[in-house]
């Protein structure tokens, strides 16, 4: 079962500093299960990412529905918080939600304003371009 | 100016961003160096001082800003041991360098099935310019493969070159993995088919002593903010001759002799290549730098830098969960490494998060990193006020880091 949003909002408000929230990052990483390298292709790698990042998209059920998967692992602990802000949601609601204003939030700002922040924001471009 | 006796510690004191900041563990230096207060205050005294435009303004002022330009001109050329001042054009750095190169020299001499040799080891830098002029003039672009060690494959050279080769652009010094090529036979070798040389110095310019007239290439780039200089400020050395055949990239002020609609003619090199005003500030600081430099006990800075990339080798070739990604002897202060189980991304994190500053990705080397095989390296760059303290802290955090994502 994956967190949802408020326990890893709770989870890493509690967590000071860098190296504690990249720790708590790396272990979130775990929950999230591994891409077959079958879907691990060229056309479901996303862009402008220093490190690889799969991303899938579908709708069921009139919502969004997300695998995603990393070759690093801090990465993959920040597509733990995609998931959890659009797995799930209707297409209405995609363009509402304010993934930065969260990471800002949950004091992960740097990873906005440093060179990953490109391949995140290129993450969450692609989901809001499939709503 | 007295040879000063090399102490790192004391030099660190000189640069106001560590003073400030006692904690960081910089070992970036590869992508710029910091600043030494010289520099710093060189670019203010001018500001403060001198500032007015150059080469044209009737007053003191001018003439004062003009002389210290000209000035700085003339310590670019004694800090690369260049016969004339007149071999050094200013430039935004190594990068503006080599385009000009390729736009003015390029344009002009080479044509359709003309051949320029590049190393696996290039920058982006020293790759794109010549392939924008390939895909422009139909040239042929040919790549000198590597040993494993990341050493120049030297009988690979030697079978490339031939009688359409017209150019051999190689660094003297791998941004990526640290190789020293060795630059006397490439341009020896060079010399036999009747080849230009272009020697990328960017990274070789802050570690070896650089004489153009003993090493005999015809082209010599470098960046002044890699050499503990300021941003946006860099040069070309080429032979007189070279540059007095070479037509003008850039057109503007500065660089004309006279201006008609009927036609214009061109200033004489330096200038001719030099459109527009200067970055005037920014050439005297790099003086300001590479003053600093020549004041060092270079053989000792270089020794102190050697013996700081060994203490870390030495250290990480004991561990099995780290690779070292170019081992060629004579190596420069850096080091590149592959993890086995973490990707350098998640390291880097880690050691941020204590203060180590350092470099992951393809450092503007991807047909090198394909060549390895890999799509990133973490790099550690050494510099002069680097201390051996820097190196124990790291070895401590990469310990910490790699049980962490083990």
């Amino acid at each position: 079962m994956m967190p949802d949003r408020d326990t890893l909002t709770r989870q890493l408000k509690s967590t000071t500093g860098w190296e504690g929230k990249n720790r708590l990052l790396v272990q979130m990483a775990r929950e999230l299960p591994t891409l077959p390298a079958s879907l691990r292709t060229e056309s479901h790698r996303v862009q402008g990412c220093e490190s690889q990042v799969w991303l899938i998209t579908h709708w069921q059920d009139q919502l969004l529905r997300l695998q995603l998967d990393s070759d690093s692992r801090v990465i993959k602990g920040l597509l733990v918080l995609v998931l959890a802000a659009y797995d799930g949601q209707p297409r209405a609601a995609v363009a509402g939600i304010d993934f930065n204003g969260w990471l800002a939030e949950l004091g992960l700002a740097r990873f906005l304003s440093s060179s990953r922040a490109n391949g995140l924001a290129a993450i969450v471009q692609r989901i809001r371009d499939e709503a | 100016m007295p040879t000063q006796p090399f102490d790192a510690a004391m030099l660190r004191a000189d640069f106001p961003l560590l003073a400030a900041q006692p904690d960081l563990i910089y070992l970036d230096n590869a992508a710029t160096t910091q600043k030494p207060r010289a520099v710093l205050n060189a670019e203010r005294h001018y500001y403060e001082t001198t500032n007015a435009n150059v080469h044209r303004s009737a007053h003191r002022l001018a003439h004062a800003a003009t002389e210290a330009f000209e000035g700085a001109r003339s310590t670019v050329a004694r800090f690369l041991n260049a016969a004339s001042s007149d071999e050094i054009v200013f430039t935004r750095g190594s990068t503006e360098a080599i385009n000009l190169v390729a736009q003015s020299w390029g344009r002009s001499q080479l044509q359709a099935g003309d051949e320029i040799i590049v190393s696996t080891l290039e920058h982006h830098a020293n790759i794109v310019p010549w392939q924008l002029l390939a895909y422009e003039r139909g040239l042929r672009i040919v790549a000198v493969p590597l040993l494993a060690n990341g050493q120049l494959d030297m009988d690979a050279y030697a079978a490339l070159l031939g009688n359409r080769t017209r150019l051999v652009a190689i660094t003297a010094l791998s941004n990526a993995i640290g190789t020293r090529p060795d630059l006397a036979a490439v341009i020896a070798a060079a010399a036999t088919v009747g080849a230009r040389v272009l020697v990328d110095a960017s990274q070789a310019v802050a570690h070896d002593v650089i004489d153009v007239q003993a090493l005999g290439a015809d082209f010599l780039v470098f960046s002044g903010h890699k050499a503990y200089g300021p941003t946006g400020i860099g040069a070309l050395w080429a032979r007189t001759e070279l540059l007095n055949a070479m037509p003008p990239w850039q057109g503007g002020g500065e660089m004309i002799e006279r201006v008609s609609f009927a036609g214009t003619t061109f200033n004489r090199p330096p200038y001719r290549f030099e459109a527009g005003t200067p970055p005037v500030a920014q050439a005297i600081g790099l003086a300001a730098a590479l003053d600093w430099l020549i004041a060092l006990d270079r053989a000792a800075l270089a020794a102190h830098e050697d013996a700081l990339r060994l203490r870390l080798e030495t250290a990480l070739l004991a561990r099995d969960d780290v690779r070292l990604v170019g081992t060629a002897p004579n190596k420069g202060p850096l080091t590149s490494l592959a993890f086995s189980h973490a990707h350098p991304f998640d390291v880097a994190q880690f050691l941020d998060a204590r203060g180590i500053a350092v470099r992951v990705g393809h450092h503007c080397a991807q047909p090198l990193m394909d060549a390895f095989n890999l799509s990133s390296t973490l790099r550690i760059s050494l510099s002069a006020y680097n201390v051996s303290s820097d190196i124990d802290t790291l070895l401590a955090a990469l310990d910490d880091t790699l049980e962490l994502l083990a």
